[in-house]
């Protein structure tokens, strides 16, 4: 079947078999590699997109429901120059990220809940990241990384992707 | 110091943050085909047949390949007589076994076709548990029976000391298996050619190169195996990334196509090996005085189906069952076990966790005992310089125990509510709204202490091979054959790199591991990334900066020595305003024929040990530690929170802090894991929780506010006085949260986990501890 | 496999009706079970769309005021709405994860019925009644008769799930959920348990407990409601719940956890839901015009 839906700001058009999940879609069709599968059920939010804004797994998301609607992966979240979002920077500045498979998805967790709450305690922090998993970290680096990102986009900071960031 | 020490990013975090990093799964070839495995399902059994033609008429199924079809030996493990097929053959040990695998156009109709294959396996009655793989008629797994390997260690006299010793205290403990659990599952892509080319989630490059070679029957030399980055592994993915990787390349060989093996969560947790489940006996002596006069220990590990690592993990225990502490009199025997279940092998601790957990928590009953402070009796017993350990072994310098007691001990004093992650003493955390405490909480307080060998030790040969490079603009190229698994390893060795020679960090690249430019460092295990690959490195840029010197000697017109490399610049020492830019340099000294690169050799010392009573020299280092931590414990639900937990580690000198804390996080949170929330649980030798869902992964809102204090006893034998880390909080992690519980509940539980049930079940008086 | 995207619920009910295919909501739960092998529907109905299944309101049946809300509302929309009882927006919240409640649908957690469902508890103490659609009309089944067993519904192949109606109390009511799991985040849960009563001068009335993950069913304990009954907030004391709680469950050992502990748990639990609903009326009554 033909969908179309927004990906990372920019129109597609593609044919999609009825049961095809968007992580195949996006990894398979459209090259964008950087959604990584964990589990292929949901329980470990390494393939989260953010789907009109709102933090989903890719892996449960059926290539029906993201007809006219837009979707936002990591290969979104730096500026079309390359420079990062200060959610990048930040994680990148608190060593927030060990081996970066779960980094893609914490980020998107991350942007969805900055975009909607500047200054998070931290039990809302984790809450928002209850459902993105991680080995390596132990998490705390993953909570500073957030609160420092969180810092910077409230003082103006738009990381060095030159756009107004949240 | 310019990057020794500081805070700086991982050299390679911007793809990482980028989603642009290339994992083993986003590689993709023209005509690239998949491959899933079709196991075994039975924990025991006789294969008689395996019917794979229902499979084969699938639309897009290429090939169903079964063992008769590898063309080499169709062995692999880690110690010859290598004991684990690619594919099983006429027997299965256990229920996730490989039996055949299916290469068909996509991964979807791979799995479908492997649901199409019938397998008739005879069931053979499964041996479960290991006293069923000890009793004396018990079936063989392996023709030369049921026990891997069994070793002892022997200091002193431990019966004439028992029988001078005013205190005793015994007991047996246990621990379970525990799943790697690793965000990326494993996974390779196999690229045939006139050489092979395997990509692969891995540790261990030129292992899997040998045994692919040897599997494909081709030169090993023919072969190139590039490490992906590889998203996370702690010692699991050396066994199977070399089961698939062959598995991938034979079919890659055969099918002249590109074949890409990524394994599905469940098979990550019931295919692949996990840390090997243990029963410890032991008995431990001490006087009036708190001082410890003898230790036996009886250990037996359950090693599961095939050999893996089970020799290296046995003989590790035996070294780390006394403990970080000077005892005389000392006798260990450790034995590994087969059973009908997934194997068991490397995973970060290797060991050390489970005999770790039983001596700390003995420690402890001797100190209720003898009614004495518990850290005064660590205080009392720790291992200090210029004295013995259990192996015989003496360091004169770096061996920091007794300051990492110390700053516990500060910090205890200074206790205040930490806020979890910022390592910093701020406002408590918000309590969600509770029914007015009435007593419903219990508070407890534990400690442990830990001291864990640093490499290879007496595992073998322990060698690491790196290259420097620089060029003639003054940028420089690292190679080494050990990998980046997310420790941040590639930092620390660009941090090195560039502190010998002077150079800014951001002009220093760590080449991807590929197996034909850089030298067989053996596995990236051990935590001996930092010391024996730090090292290597370190020699390496070194040999190139007396290159720099020779020339900038020539351009001042003085001898080498008197010459410093700092900040981008050559400088004379006596005169800083005299300095000549380094890519000016190094441009000269290639024009006038100076080497600008380098491979040198770091060779930990070989161990020297005798093998009947395993006493002698072992480790290079050992990394020392000692955690405290806090607990509150809801009597109602057994539910625990960590109020605090301060994690202090003697890591000789820090290079990286930022990532030294995120490894003490990481594995801290990992030993609680194996603690309190994690378990494989079995009926009948089948995995009943091979998910996420079912099997508890800490998720964010379970972590620990571990705060990593760092304590630096110079190693003379690591680079800059550095030590590894990234495996002894894990052991003093479990440690110290089962002597918390045990504080709190008043019980002392002798099994992990030690579940919400179990805290339960104790506080109501029943039948747990 | 046939995927159809209806644009009514006319039409939707009406494929339905042809196809008897698979009805899509959410699809957090239908992926996992294809994933799994557990279903290979020919064809799915997808209904997650439909703006007439979606949104929360007030709204009035027969002249009593209800809270209606669309099948296809996700669990994050319905833990986050004001206009709900605490209980039903805690145990939405305790779904899954941020990711799983911001595709997951309230009507998919009832429609999926696992005994462990955390909307499913409190709809019970809630009175919830479901409104389902066929082609052949429309019907009301109350959530007390709904869940006949593990994942198994009066729920007939030819319907869908339309509205879910709470009948609003006509007095100050307070409400609370609580679940356990074997993780703190993305948990599911081994026992849940939501209550809420109504209370007027100290005293309680339309006492409502119900636990889930304790039977093959979620329960109303009505033992324990009748005992609660007309009694004085300051009554209400593990000692009055305990017997009544562990008589009215059957849990079981299974994978997640043991029936032991499940007994244990489910006594806290439901106390800890009472003592917050006590202590919300408690605040709620010191401060003049405050609401629950």
């Amino acid at each position: 079947m033909r969908i179309q839906f927004t990906c990372n700001g920019k129109r597609v058009q593609l044919d999609a078999e009825p049961d095809a999940r968007v992580i195949d879609l996006l990894r398979e069709e459209l090259g964008l590699t950087g959604t990584k599968e964990g589990c292929g059920r949901g329980e470990c939010g390494a393939c989260t997109i953010l789907l009109d804004g709102k933090p989903v797994n890719a892996c449960l998301l059926l290539a029906g429901k993201i007809i006219d609607r837009e979707i936002q992966t990591i290969e979104g979240v730096a500026g079309a120059d390359g420079g990062l979002h200060p959610i990048q920077e930040a994680f990148l500045d608190t060593g927030a990220v060990q081996c970066g498979f779960c980094t893609p998805g914490m980020i998107l967790s991350t942007k969805a809940l900055l975009e909607e709450n500047a200054r998070p305690e931290i039990a809302e922090i984790e809450e928002a990241l209850s459902g993105n998993l991680c080995r390596c970290t132990g998490y705390g680096k993953i909570v500073d990384g957030v609160q420092e990102a969180s810092r910077r986009m409230s003082a103006g900071d738009t990381g060095t992707n030159g756009e107004v960031a949240a | 110091m310019s990057t020794i020490g500081k805070q700086v990013r991982k050299v390679d975090g911007v793809e990482l943050v980028t989603g642009r990093a290339k994992f083993a799964g986003d590689y993709r070839f023209p005509g690239m085909v998949y491959g899933s495995v079709k196991r075994a399902g039975v924990p025991a059994g006789r294969v008689s047949e395996i019917d794979i033609e229902k499979a084969q008429q699938i639309h897009g199924v290429l090939r169903v390949l079964t063992a008769k079809d590898i063309p080499g030996p169709n062995l692999i493990g880690v110690l010859p007589p290598f004991d684990q097929p690619l594919l099983a053959a006429d027997e299965v040990r256990y229920a996730g076994e490989s039996v055949a695998l299916v290469i068909a156009e996509t991964a979807e109709v791979a799995r479908r076709a492997v649901e199409a294959i019938s397998l008739t396996i005879e069931p053979i009655e499964p041996i479960l548990t290991m006293d069923g793989a000890l009793a004396p008629d018990a079936r063989k797994i392996h023709e030369n029976g049921n026990i891997t390997l069994s070793k002892k260690l022997i200091k002193g006299d431990v019966e004439a000391a028992f029988r001078e010793a005013e205190v005793i205290v015994e007991g047996t403990y246990e621990t379970s298996f525990q799943d790697h659990g690793y965000l990326e599952p494993e996974t390779v892509c196999a690229v045939p050619g006139r050489r092979f080319t395997l990509y692969a989630s891995c540790q261990s490059p030129f292992h899997i190169r040998g045994h692919v070679a040897a599997n494909l029957g081709v030169p090993a030399s023919s072969v190139k195996v590039v490490q992906a980055c590889t998203g996370g592994s702690f010692g699991g993915k050396d066994d199977v990334a070399t089961e698939i990787g062959s598995l991938a390349c034979i079919a890659a060989q055969q099918l002249n196509r590109p074949v890409m093996i990524a394994h599905e969560r469940k098979e990550s947790i019931l295919g692949s090996n996990l840390r090997h489940a243990a029963r410890i006996e032991i008995k431990t002596g001490a006087m009036k005085d708190g001082t410890l006069v003898a230790r036996s220990v009886r250990i037996l590990l359950d090693g599961g189906a095939y050999a893996s690592e089970s020799p290296f993990v046995t003989m590790k225990t035996l070294i780390h069952a006394a403990g970080p502490y000077v005892i005389e009199n000392v006798e260990v025997q450790s034995t590994s076990v087969f059973t009908n279940k997934t194997y068991c092998g490397a995973f970060r601790g290797f060991g050390v966790p489970q005999v770790t957990f039983a001596s700390e928590s003995q420690i402890d009953e001797l100190a209720k005992k003898l009614k004495m402070d518990r850290l005064e009796i660590r205080r009392l017993n720790g291992l200090k310089a210029g004295v013995a350990n259990a192996t015989g072994q003496i360091y004169e310098q770096s061996v920091g125990l007794l300051e990492t007691i110390e700053r516990i001990a500060e910090r205890g004093a200074a206790q205040g509510t930490t806020a979890p992650g910022s390592g910093q003493t701020t406002e408590p955390r918000p309590e969600s709204p509770e029914p007015a405490d009435r007593g419903r909480y219990l508070y407890g307080t534990g400690y442990a202490s830990v001291a864990q060998g640093i490499s290879n030790g007496a595992e073998g040969v322990d060698v690491t091979g790196a290259s420097v490079q620089m060029s003639q603009d003054g940028s420089v190229l690292v190679g080494i054959g050990l990998t980046e698994l997310g420790q941040g390893s590639r930092t620390v060795w660009a941090q090195i790199a560039s502190e010998v020679l002077g150079v800014a960090l951001e002009t220093v690249s760590v080449r991807l591991v590929d197996t034909d430019a850089v030298h067989d460092s053996g596995p990236t295990v051990a935590s001996r990334s930092t010391t024996v690959g730090g090292m290597a490195v370190y020699k390496a840029a070194t040999e190139v900066k007396q290159s720099l010197l020779s020339m900038a000697g020539l351009m001042f017109e003085t001898e080498p020595e008197n010459i410093e490399l700092r900040d981008g610049f050559a400088i004379l020492k006596m005169d800083d305003s005299a300095r000549i830019p380094i890519p000016t340099v190094a441009t000269a000294a290639y024009w006038t024929g100076f080497p600008l690169m380098n491979l040198a050799f770091s060779k930990a010392p070989d161990a020297n040990f005798d093998d009947a009573t395993h006493q002698g020299d072992i480790y290079i280092a050992y990394n020392y530690g000692t955690h405290r931590m806090d607990v509150r414990v809801d009597r109602m639900t057994g539910e625990v929170t960590v109020l605090s937990h301060q994690a202090a580690h003697d890591v000789g000198r820090v290079i990286n802090p930022l990532g030294l804390e995120g490894q003490v996080d990481g594995a801290s949170l990992m030993g609680f894991g194996l603690a309190h929330m994690e378990k494989i649980r079995y009926a009948d030798g089948i995995i009943q929780n091979p998910n996420f869902a079912d099997y508890a992964l800490p998720s964010i809102k379970d972590r620990i506010p571990t705060e990593t204090i760092a304590v630096e006893d110079p190693n003379p034998t690591g680079p800059f006085g550095a030590k590894g880390a990234g495996e002894p909080p894990v052991a003093a992690s479990a440690a110290v949260f089962a002597n918390a519980i045990a504080d709190a509940v008043g019980v002392r539980f002798t099994k992990l986990p030690i579940t919400r049930e179990d805290i339960v079940e104790a506080l109501k008086g029943g039948n747990r501890g | 496999m046939e995927y159809l995207r209806p644009s009514s619920v006319d039409e939707a009910v009406g494929l339905l009706d042809s196809s008897r295919g698979m009805v899509l909501a959410g699809g957090t739960d239908a992926c996992v079970y294809m994933a799994e092998g557990i279903c290979s529907p020919e064809t799915i109905i997808d209904i997650g769309h439909l703006d007439a299944l979606r949104g929360i309101e007030i709204a009035s049946s027969e002249r009593v005021e209800l809270i209606r809300i669309g099948a296809c509302t996700t669990i994050a929309e319905v833990a986050a709405s004001p206009v709900l009882p605490a209980s039903l927006r805690q145990g939405a919240q305790a779904v899954g994860s941020p990711q799983i409640r911001n595709l997951g649908t309230i009507g998919g957690n009832v429609c999926n019925a696992s005994p462990c469902g955390d909307t499913l508890t409190p709809l019970l103490t809630l009175d919830a009644s479901f409104v389902l659609r066929s082609a052949q009309g429309t019907r009301a089944v109350q959530s007390r008769e709904f869940f006949t067993g593990p994942k198994q519904t009066l729920l007939q192949p030819d319907e869908i799930l339309k509205f879910i109606e709470i009948p609003l109390p006509a007095c100050t009511w307070t409400s609370a959920f609580r679940m356990i799991g074997n993780r703190k985040g993305q948990a599911i849960s081994q026992v849940n348990a939501a209550a809420g009563f109504c209370i007027n001068d100290g005293v309680v009335s339309k006492v409502r407990v119900a636990v889930g993950s304790v039977a093959p069913v979620p329960l109303r304990l009505e033992a324990l409601e009748q005992s609660l009954e007309g009694r004085g907030i300051d009554e209400i004391n593990l000692e009055a719940i305990q017997e009544l709680v562990l008589e009215g469950i059957r849990p079981i050992d299974d994978v997640r956890s043991t029936a032991t502990y499940r007994q244990d748990v489910t006594v806290a639990l439901v106390f800890d839901c009472l003592m917050a609903c006590a202590n919300q009326a408690t605040e709620a009554a010191g401060i003049e015009g405050a609401s629950s």
